[in-house]
């Protein structure tokens, strides 16, 4: 069974793995963008601009979710020194900026209908720049420092001293008073969105996961080749 | 119905540039990976394609992970 945790096993099941989200993502990307763009309903207060829920939110969710991950494989990687956890941190930092500076971007837009401006010092917003900031720190300490040992320890500290500002962005709607408004979709407890807003959120979110693992896996393979690459001569 | 879709009761051009800009963002961030794993691809081979014959065979003996990517990169040209 830990055969398949071999470099070599891996690399080949990344190439099934991406022939397959290939042939399924644009099918369900259709699905998604007609539920999103055409059969959901417009919202009773803020009409058809609730339609850009169906972006913000699930890039908003990747973002965290990408630093969360990486914060907590970055912990273990620095204790047990596991090489395979940095190399799944690097290829998944790029895919977490994106998807937050898009959560920002779509945030901003959806702000002016709905507040009567594209940018507003917010609890919220502030703490989503500073998520930004650090997947930045985290990225340019990998590219910019040589030494990866050094690189690792560094960016390692950064996630963990990042890892802070995820609660910070969770609960910001509930400490403080935001222009932004409170989650409507909770893990325990009654979510207030209806059913016919949510199904179209999730098949998108489903779609977004399924693009960030396709990049992922890419990016994955990219760094197993640059390293067997680099080690090209010894063997 | 289509003029609708477009305008969306005057939110149309708010939610168009939501879309247009989180795809966008998604396809031209798909090519760049695309293209940097191709290139990473190339130039493994290209480093391969110059070794010996004999330092190529232990090469590709050694590492099973050479092997498959000189025969995914040839079965993709």
């Amino acid at each position: 069974m830990f055969n398949f945790f071999y470099n070599s096993n891996i690399f080949s099941w990344i190439e099934k793995l991406i022939n397959f989200i290939n042939s399924i993502f644009f099918v369900l990307l259709l699905a998604a963008l007609s539920f999103a763009l055409i059969f959901s309903p417009p919202d009773y207060l803020q009409g058809d601009s609730v339609r850009i829920m169906y972006v913000h939110v699930p890039s908003a969710w990747i973002g965290l979710g990408s630093f969360t991950c990486i914060a907590f494989l970055s912990i273990l990687s620095f204790i047990f020194k596991i090489k395979n956890f940095t190399l799944i941190t690097k290829s998944i930092a790029p895919i977490g900026l994106m998807f937050t500076c898009v959560a920002i971007v779509t945030g901003s837009i959806w702000g002016q209908p709905t507040w009567g401006t594209f940018w507003a010092w917010d609890a919220r917003i502030t703490s989503m720049v500073i998520l930004a900031l650090f997947y930045i720190i985290f990225i340019a300490v990998n590219k910019l420092i040589n030494d990866e040992t050094k690189a690792t320890k560094i960016s390692s500290l950064i996630a963990a001293v990042g890892l802070i500002n995820i609660p910070i962005i969770k609960y910001s709607v509930e400490w403080w008073s935001t222009l932004h408004q409170p989650a409507s979709i909770k893990l325990s407890g009654t979510s207030t969105i209806h059913p016919s807003m949510l199904m179209p959120l999730l098949l998108m979110f489903f779609v977004f996961i399924l693009y960030c693992a396709l990049i992922f896996l890419m990016k994955y393979k990219t760094e197993i080749i640059r390293i067997k690459k680099k080690n090209l001569k010894r063997l | 119905m289509i003029n609708n879709l477009i305008l969306m009761n005057g939110y149309g051009i708010f939610v168009w540039a939501s879309f247009i800009i989180t795809f966008l963002a998604c396809g031209i961030f798909y090519y760049k990976t695309r293209k940097t794993l191709k290139k990473y691809e190339k130039e493994f081979i290209k480093e391969i394609e110059e070794l010996s014959s004999k330092e190529k065979k232990i090469v590709l003996e050694n590492s099973k992970i050479a092997s498959k990517i000189l025969s995914s990169y040839n079965k993709t040209i």
